[in-house]
């Protein structure tokens, strides 16, 4: 029979490995807080501060990949739970068909009515890239803060503007940038919650970006520059 | 998918002192880089102008260069490499070439404030800035053109 001592011992173990209630829930948006801030140090704190020094930069970006990892492995996720995954890849170009053609087809628009006659961009061989850093992309915003926002939150609007919003954020001070990543994510977060695949949210994503990079003048989207970098 | 544990949490905590360490750090590191603390000087009225010393205790070897304003307008530049024998004499500098002398034509008779920046080149010479070295030298210049110390100046 234990003593009332070892029981008090045991209990507050216990307490000390099991969250508050509550936190469960406020704990996912303080994870969204934390990813979400590594990246804007690195877009604006580190380039304004110590200018364009990629060892620097790797720190948030190393602790804020080393939270998700962590966090993954805490909550028991497999890279099937966050998308990495073939079985949904068909459903999941099916959904994003329509708005990535519409996409396309807007900013082919756009940059036809803005070019003056100067339209489409050289091929960058950087562009051979693109489907990875996309990936990487789609990764951290739906197979990590979509999750978490879901966590949150729950499925639907309030989610998917989470999303969206954290996504608009981080392509700050772009103007045209923010606001189509606005909407873009929304439309990735959409998509994620009815049928998470990141590898077919890549695919549009990088199909979008590509056109953006290629058809739209640098006049306005200044390179596709974020942070700080977008001033020069 | 299970719960996680408090751990996370501590996780969460630790990232957020590590990134207030690190945005911290690189705000003194670039303060440091591009305003370094170890400009020193000093600068007085001459009977037509101002004429002080400028060192750098960070590399007391270089003769700094110092940038006169008057009245808040950029007036002229001046490499400080003059005779100054005071300087090494009360340990500010190792030798006594840190001296500058601007003189200064065309004032209004009247109260005027001069005050002399040293010149810092960093970052590969991106960027430059201005360190007031000394005090501001508040003076008035005399119908006879000759330039005094205000009364009230110390």
């Amino acid at each position: 029979m234990p003593s009332e001592e070892q029981m008090m011992d045991v209990d507050t173990k216990t307490s000390l490995d099991k969250l508050p209630a509550g936190m469960e829930r406020s704990l996912p948006l303080w994870e969204i807080a934390s990813v979400v801030t590594s990246c804007l140090i690195a877009e604006w704190a580190v380039l304004v501060f110590i200018g364009r020094n990629k060892l620097v930069m790797a720190i948030p970006v190393t602790l804020a990949f080393a939270l998700m990892l962590y966090s993954h492995r805490e909550r028991g996720e497999t890279l099937r739970d966050i998308g990495l995954r073939t079985d949904n890849f068909l459903v999941s170009c099916r959904l994003l068909l329509l708005p990535t053609v519409l996409a396309v087809l807007l900013i082919l628009t756009f940059g036809w009515f803005t070019s003056q006659g100067h339209f489409g961009a050289p091929w960058r061989w950087r562009f051979v890239a693109l489907p990875l850093w996309a990936l990487f992309q789609q990764y951290v915003l739906n197979g990590f803060i979509n999750r978490r926002a879901h966590m949150a939150l729950g499925a639907g609007a309030k989610s998917i503007a989470l999303v969206a919003i954290a996504f608009s954020v981080l392509h700050l001070p772009s103007p045209l940038l923010a606001l189509l990543t606005l909407v873009a994510g929304a439309t990735w977060g959409f998509v994620y919650q009815r049928s998470p695949n990141l590898y077919a949210l890549a695919l549009s994503h990088s199909a979008v970006s590509l056109t953006l990079a290629m058809i739209v003048s640098p006049y306005w989207l200044n390179g596709l520059r974020v942070g700080f970098k977008y001033f020069g | 998918m299970k719960l996680p544990s408090t751990n996370l949490a501590y996780v969460l905590i630790g990232k957020s002192i590590l990134e207030t360490l690190l945005v911290g750090s690189l705000a003194v590191i670039a303060f440091l880089t591009v305003l370094p603390p170890s400009f020193h000087g000093w600068g007085e009225i001459t009977d037509h102008g101002v004429a002080g010393w400028a060192v750098n205790s960070g590399s007391p070897w270089e003769r700094v260069e110092v940038q006169l304003f008057v009245d808040g307008n950029f007036f002229a530049t001046e490499v400080a490499n003059r005779s100054r024998p005071d300087v090494p004499s009360a340990h500010w500098a190792l030798d006594e070439w840190h001296g500058y002398a601007f003189e200064i034509k065309s004032l209004t008779p009247g109260p005027h404030e001069a005050r002399a920046y040293a010149l810092r080149t960093s970052r590969q010479a991106t960027k430059k800035s201005l360190q007031l070295v000394g005090t501001p030298i508040p003076f008035i210049v005399g119908t006879d053109g000759i330039f005094r110390k205000p009364p009230d100046a110390k």
